[in-house]
């Protein structure tokens, strides 16, 4: 089916920029690995839907599609909590570098 | 006493020189502060030239997080005491030396109310906010007060040096009252002046800003 395609394509472009990234050391390999895991299963569901139905029918969830997109939500909120906490402590840590700076700077001009 | 006024000030170009000179005439004596919280117009230059000890933030980081620069270099030149002061015009300079007369009687943290004194032409959506923000307040802090993020404040320096602040935009306002309640300091009100002109109140909160309060109380 088309959509299968299209997806494929979308994984693979994924994986490609994920690669190029690790190659370039800004992905290190731990996580380049974890995403790699990520997005082949996702491949996998995409080839064989019938395999997130059966996963599905086991845990109880009725649809392969909904199981997903219940997964994908979870992740997707754990993903922006992180992203949230750690952009707060980088708010903390600038403003602690500008208050030093500011300190310093003040104490160089008046020495 | 040695005391500083501490000012935080973020684009306050056309007040700042006005309101450093205002302090300077009410309190000669004084140390002047003015952190500028990485203003995009002269108001460094301005309150350096009016006669201000002047510090730079290189990119604002909020009304709290200045404040608190502020207070570490007013430590840092062994100060007896700080007070809080606005850079929009809207305190009266002379009213600083009310706050600093209940210093030297004892306490540790003195709040200007409004609410006790006056708040001139203050909008009533505003007013609104503020008695919300005050029950809230007083609800979590178990304090008793009439006023709630009144920017006017005296500390003594043996308080100073105990506060805990966290809270880089404007919750500070509340965590400076919950800091008294955690370091159990002795605090009372004074009546202040607020003076509010179309300029003060464009360029101070707007009622939105009270959820943005809130958010980072409970979230952060």
């Amino acid at each position: 089916m088309l959509i299968q395609i299209i997806l494929l394509i979308i994984i693979a472009v994924i994986v490609l920029r994920l690669a190029a990234k690790y190659r370039a050391k800004e992905l290190p390999g731990k996580q380049f690995i974890g995403w790699l895991l990520l997005w082949f299963l996702a491949g996998l569901a995409v080839i064989w839907p019938q395999l997130t139905v059966d996963i599905a029918n086991r845990v109880g969830v009725g649809r392969g599609s909904d199981l997903v997109v219940y997964l994908a939500l979870v992740f997707l909120f754990y993903i922006l909590s992180r992203l949230f906490w750690r952009i707060e402590r980088l708010e903390k840590d600038l403003t602690k570098v500008v208050r030093a700076e500011a300190l310093k700077e003040k104490d160089d001009s008046s020495s | 006493m040695k005391l500083a006024i501490i000012i935080p000030a973020y684009n306050e170009a056309e007040k700042i020189s006005s309101v450093v000179l205002a302090v300077k005439a009410a309190q000669p004596e004084s140390l002047i502060v003015i952190i500028d919280d990485g203003s995009s117009d002269a108001t460094a230059e301005l309150a350096a030239s009016a006669g201000a000890d002047v510090l730079r933030h290189k990119i604002n980081r909020g009304q709290g997080a200045a404040l608190k620069t502020g207070i570490e270099y007013a430590l840092r030149r062994h100060v007896d005491a700080a007070v809080f002061f606005d850079a929009d015009g809207q305190m009266e300079s002379q009213e600083i030396k009310l706050l600093a007369a209940k210093l030297a009687e004892g306490y540790d943290a003195v709040l200007g109310s409004r609410n006790l004194g006056r708040a001139l032409n203050m909008p009533l959506m505003k007013r609104i906010t503020k008695k919300l923000a005050l029950y809230f307040t007083c609800w979590t802090t178990g304090l008793k007060l009439t006023d709630t993020h009144n920017g006017f404040q005296a500390w003594a320096g043996t308080a100073l040096k105990l506060l805990d602040l966290g809270q880089d935009r404007q919750a500070y306002a509340s965590e400076v009252l919950h800091e008294i309640k955690r370091l159990k300091l002795k605090y009372c009100e004074v009546p202040v002046t607020i003076h509010y002109t179309d300029y003060s109140i464009k360029k101070g909160q707007s009622i939105w800003n009270a959820f943005g309060i809130l958010w980072d109380l409970l979230i952060k």
